[in-house]
């Protein structure tokens, strides 16, 4: 598979997730502030946009997979860095808040930082080693 | 390591993306691989040189003396 046929694989899942995660948040926050529903009925709700950040996880592995070695590299080394970025930002914040009372983090913004420091690591890496943007 | 794909590549006329298709990998591949930026998996390395009907051998040096054993 070449790469930019991975590429439109990829994308083909990652769009549709990605509005899919959008819509289904802004329902389930409507449905959490308007309508009267019991605890597990938000659970199920909660499920949705759950789903559908799964699924571009999902598409991210296949789209490792797929393509060729040298670009997978570029990919693993920057998914690497999104890691470490996010092992540091646990541990570090986890201990601040654990000895020194700092306010409770989100566990929310793990997901956002690993894909920020990822997609940075991503646009280094591929501009250093002549991978495809 | 060194190599001869760029010079093997130019013998026969093609490009870095032809060639690319001929081992199904990308052009930005074969541009690591002729820089010397990255070098190839074991598998690559045979389908490189299959393709050349040459020995990996005939195709790959190894930069410096390899290191040691442990």
């Amino acid at each position: 598979m070449t790469h930019q046929q991975a590429t439109r694989r990829y994308f083909m899942i990652f769009v549709p997730s990605m509005i899919g995660y959008m819509v289904a948040t802004i329902g389930v926050v409507w449905a959490r502030d308007h309508a009267d529903l019991p605890a597990m009925g938000l659970y199920v709700l909660a499920a949705l946009p759950i789903i559908a950040i799964l699924c571009t996880f999902w598409a991210h592995w296949r789209f490792i997979t797929e393509i060729d070695e040298f670009l997978r590299t570029i990919q693993i080394k920057a998914v690497l860095f999104g890691l470490v970025c996010l092992m540091v930002m646990a541990s570090v914040w986890g201990t601040l808040e654990n000895l020194a009372g700092a306010p409770a983090l989100d566990v929310f913004w793990l997901v956002p930082t690993f894909w920020l420091s990822y997609g940075a690591a991503a646009l280094v890496i591929t501009r250093r080693d002549g991978g495809v943007f | 390591m060194r190599n001869r794909l760029k010079i093997l590549r130019a013998q026969r006329k093609w490009s870095q993306s032809v060639l690319g298709d001929k081992l199904n990998v990308s052009r930005q591949t074969i541009n690591a691989i002729e820089a010397g930026r990255y070098d190839p998996s074991l598998p690559l390395a045979f389908r490189i040189a299959r393709l050349f009907e040459m020995t990996i051998e005939d195709i790959f040096e190894c930069d410096d003396d390899l290191p040691p054993g442990p």
